[in-house]
């Protein structure tokens, strides 16, 4: 079974103490203060694809869209067990809006011949949480979304397990070739051994720009796109709002004095 | 030079999450002794593979060793020839430096005892065994099979530590150990010990200078450990003494298997526990200067935070100085390793400068956070109790001075004693 997996990097937003600041255009953040992880739910896909490339054998080829410092979180999942990846690169990829971003991995996608497509359900950083089905859609494959569970029934069929609301889990047979956005938490993503981590420098990441794709500039980036971002903006602070300050013990009397002023307790 | 590779930089990323989750998660219950150190070893390697990283080129190695002895070459059995050999070049020493740092950031005693184990132990099998003694002994070490110490230390010999009056007297081709090793590192638990005794044929002169490393498995007859000692700090790394009472053993427990002088020998091995501490220091300053600023930033008194003060400004800096200085030290370490150039007197002082800078930044977080920095709670208040033992172990802070004043003076002729004076 060939199985793609794209992988998108994001800044690591773990650390409770990481800031946010908007950067001079309004259309992006200060990425100088963040260091960047992959995305959480593709995390969980990359362990999934190399889950199933254990039990059934096949291909795992890593897709993103980055710049150079996302080798990163390539070679990180090269090194789990990625065979090969592309990186599609070049300046009039930024601002693609979820259709545009789609349409670059299809053009990667589409070639390799592959059984499964995984994505994450969700990119951490844009929320947008279409990207995956958007991409089926170009491929026109089958897809299931927040998929937490997978099981090969035959070499045409497999079972998804999709989390719903209350942790309910829904089953569905799909055919393959089809593409999954997997849900974090349904596996236990690995740390990559370090002969694995020496073994993807050896592997290739084949860098993809607009020539490659054969796509136009007018369907990649902002023109491509049918969604334009304009602008970010901190919520402001409102006068209904009261930021309440000080240690646990002082904010939670403050808080409880509150409550009990208006009559909510 | 002094930047990680794509790998390093690759490996530390891999390493810090599970530092900070997986191993951060069973600190606690590895300083109050309810977790084995060797079990958090286990899981170390079961994530990181480092026994089927070495696998291979343990098995290259032996196959070569034991090809050169069947034609009567004699290696000299130097860490720069273990360095350059086939498991030298599948670890990088940067490598091993990056992850006793991580492992310091979160738990210095892992670092330690993992140190003890594969650097002491295990390095001085590979360096200093026969084929025959590496496949038995050192396989399981790098395996995780078995765990393994490193005791020099005697309850009268610490930095004097050629002084050791453990005896091995030979009789007939077995010899028979007698004597007492102190602060050994993984001995209450380990499986595998080096121990360094003096060949004692009953010729003072001579016998000075017999000192060689005896290889011992747990269960041999006449051999015994000591309860885990209460220590200051590096809690979770058990720490004892080892009892030896008519221990017998053949020459195939002698490492090497052959009488050659020995002394050079624990020297060279004292010399990686050396380049340890560096990297060791390196993570808890980084720890200690991560957390302070946290904690500069969020703490507020008089209605300003701690940051906006100058003299906290000064205490970041400051620990920020000890970082830059300690962390290329470690670059520099790595490099002269790895190129064959290292020299005793800047290991020497590599330990004898980081090991402080570790104390003094590690006090200056705890007096940073006031109160809260005193307290269990704050990770800088272990992380210093355990700095400390980088001043003492593996060579003190004060002998480490004095091995420096020795090449010095040597360069001009002039030959001193550690002792004091000249040398006799
Ligand atoms: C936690 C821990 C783990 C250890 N692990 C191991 C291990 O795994 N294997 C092992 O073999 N050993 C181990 N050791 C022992 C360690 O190497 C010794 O403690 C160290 O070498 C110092 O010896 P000592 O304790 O006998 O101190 P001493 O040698 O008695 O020194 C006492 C003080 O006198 C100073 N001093 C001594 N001689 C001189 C001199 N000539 N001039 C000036 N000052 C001098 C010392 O610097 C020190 O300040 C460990 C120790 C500890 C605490």
């Amino acid at each position: 079974m060939n199985i793609v997996v794209c992988v998108k990097q994001v800044p690591d937003t773990s650390d409770p103490d990481t800031e946010v600041h908007i950067d001079g255009t309004g259309r992006g953040v200060d990425q100088s203060k963040f260091s960047f992880v992959i995305n959480d739910a593709d995390n969980y896909a990359v362990e999934e694809a190399i889950l199933l490339k254990e039990k059934h054998g096949g291909e795992v080829t890593v897709v993103n869209i980055g710049g150079e410092a996302a080798n990163q979180v390539i070679r990180m999942a090269l090194a789990k067990g990625g065979d090969g990846a592309v990186r599609l690169d070049d300046e009039s990829f930024v601002y693609s809006d979820v259709v545009a971003t789609a349409r670059l991995l299809k053009s990667a996608i589409k070639d390799l011949g592959c059984d499964l497509v995984l994505t994450g359900c969700m990119a951490s950083d844009d929320g947008y949480g279409a990207v995956g089905i958007a991409l089926a859609q170009m491929l026109e494959v089958p897809h299931a979304a927040y998929v937490k569970t997978v099981e090969v029934v035959d070499d045409k069929k497999l079972k998804v397990g999709r989390e719903l609301e209350g942790g309910l889990l829904e089953m569905n047979e799909i055919e393959m070739p089809c593409l999954l956005a997997i849900q974090t938490g349904g596996n236990e993503p690995r740390y990559a051994s370090f002969k694995g981590i020496r073994e993807a420098s050896k592997k290739e990441i084949k860098v993809m720009d607009l020539a490659a794709t054969g796509l136009s500039a007018d369907e990649v980036g902002e023109s491509g796109s049918v969604a334009v971002m304009t602008q970010y903006s901190v919520p402001e602070v409102g006068d209904l709002a009261e930021m309440i300050e000080g240690d646990p013990a002082e904010t939670s009397a403050k808080l409880a004095n509150i409550l009990k002023e208006k009559g909510l307790v | 030079m002094f930047e990680l590779s794509e790998q390093l930089e690759l490996i530390q990323q891999a390493l810090r999450p599970y530092c900070e989750k997986e191993l951060q998660s069973k600190v606690d219950a590895l300083e109050e002794g309810e977790l084995p150190v060797f079990e958090l070893m286990k899981d170390f390697d079961g994530v990181f593979g480092i026994s089927s990283m070495l696998a291979g080129p343990l098995k290259k190695m032996i196959e070569r060793k034991r090809k050169k002895e069947e034609e009567g070459v004699e290696e000299r059995g130097s860490i720069d020839e273990l360095l350059g050999g086939e498991v030298g070049t599948a670890i990088d020493p940067m490598l091993l430096f990056v992850v006793a740092k991580e492992l310091s950031r979160v738990s210095p005693s892992f670092a330690l005892s993992f140190g003890a184990h594969l650097g002491l132990c295990g390095q001085t099998i590979l360096s200093k065994g026969t084929s025959d003694q590496i496949e038995k002994y050192a396989l399981p070490i790098f395996a995780f099979e078995k765990m393994g110490c490193w005791g020099l230390t005697e309850p009268e010999a610490g930095s004097d530590a050629f002084a050791l009056t453990t005896t091995a007297v030979p009789d007939g081709d077995q010899y028979v150990l007698n004597g007492s090793k102190t602060f050994i590192t993984n001995a209450p638990y380990a499986d595998i010990f080096i121990v360094y005794a003096k060949i004692d044929r009953g010729d003072a002169k001579t016998d000075k200078r017999m000192i060689y490393p005896f290889v011992l498995e747990r269960g041999t007859q006449g051999l015994s450990v000591g309860k885990p000692m209460h220590k200051m700090g590096m809690r979770g790394s058990p720490t004892g003494e080892i009892f030896l009472d008519d221990v017998r053993v053949g020459l195939d427990q002698l490492l090497g298997k052959k009488e050659k002088t020995g002394r050079a020998q624990a020297k060279e091995t004292l010399a990686s526990e050396r380049e340890e501490a560096p990297a060791m220091a390196w993570g808890i300053i980084e720890r200690c200067l991560d957390e302070s600023v946290k904690y500069a930033i969020e703490r507020k008194q008089f209605g300003r935070r701690l940051v906006e003060f100058q003299l906290i400004q000064d205490k970041i800096a400051r620990m920020y100085v000890h970082l830059e200085n300690v962390r290329n030290l470690a670059y520099k370490q790595a490099w002269a390793m790895r190129e064959g150039r290292g020299s005793l007197r800047d290991a020497c002082a590599a330990k004898f400068y980081a090991s402080a800078a570790a104390v003094e930044v590690g006090m200056e977080a705890i007096q940073l956070m006031g109160g809260y920095g005193y307290m269990h709670e704050q990770h800088v208040e272990m992380l210093t109790r355990d700095a400390k033992l980088l001043m003492i172990g593996g060579g003190t802070s004060e002998i480490q001075l004095l091995n420096i004043a020795k090449e010095l003076a040597r360069d001009k002729g002039v030959k001193l004693s550690l002792a004091g004076g000249l040398q006799v």
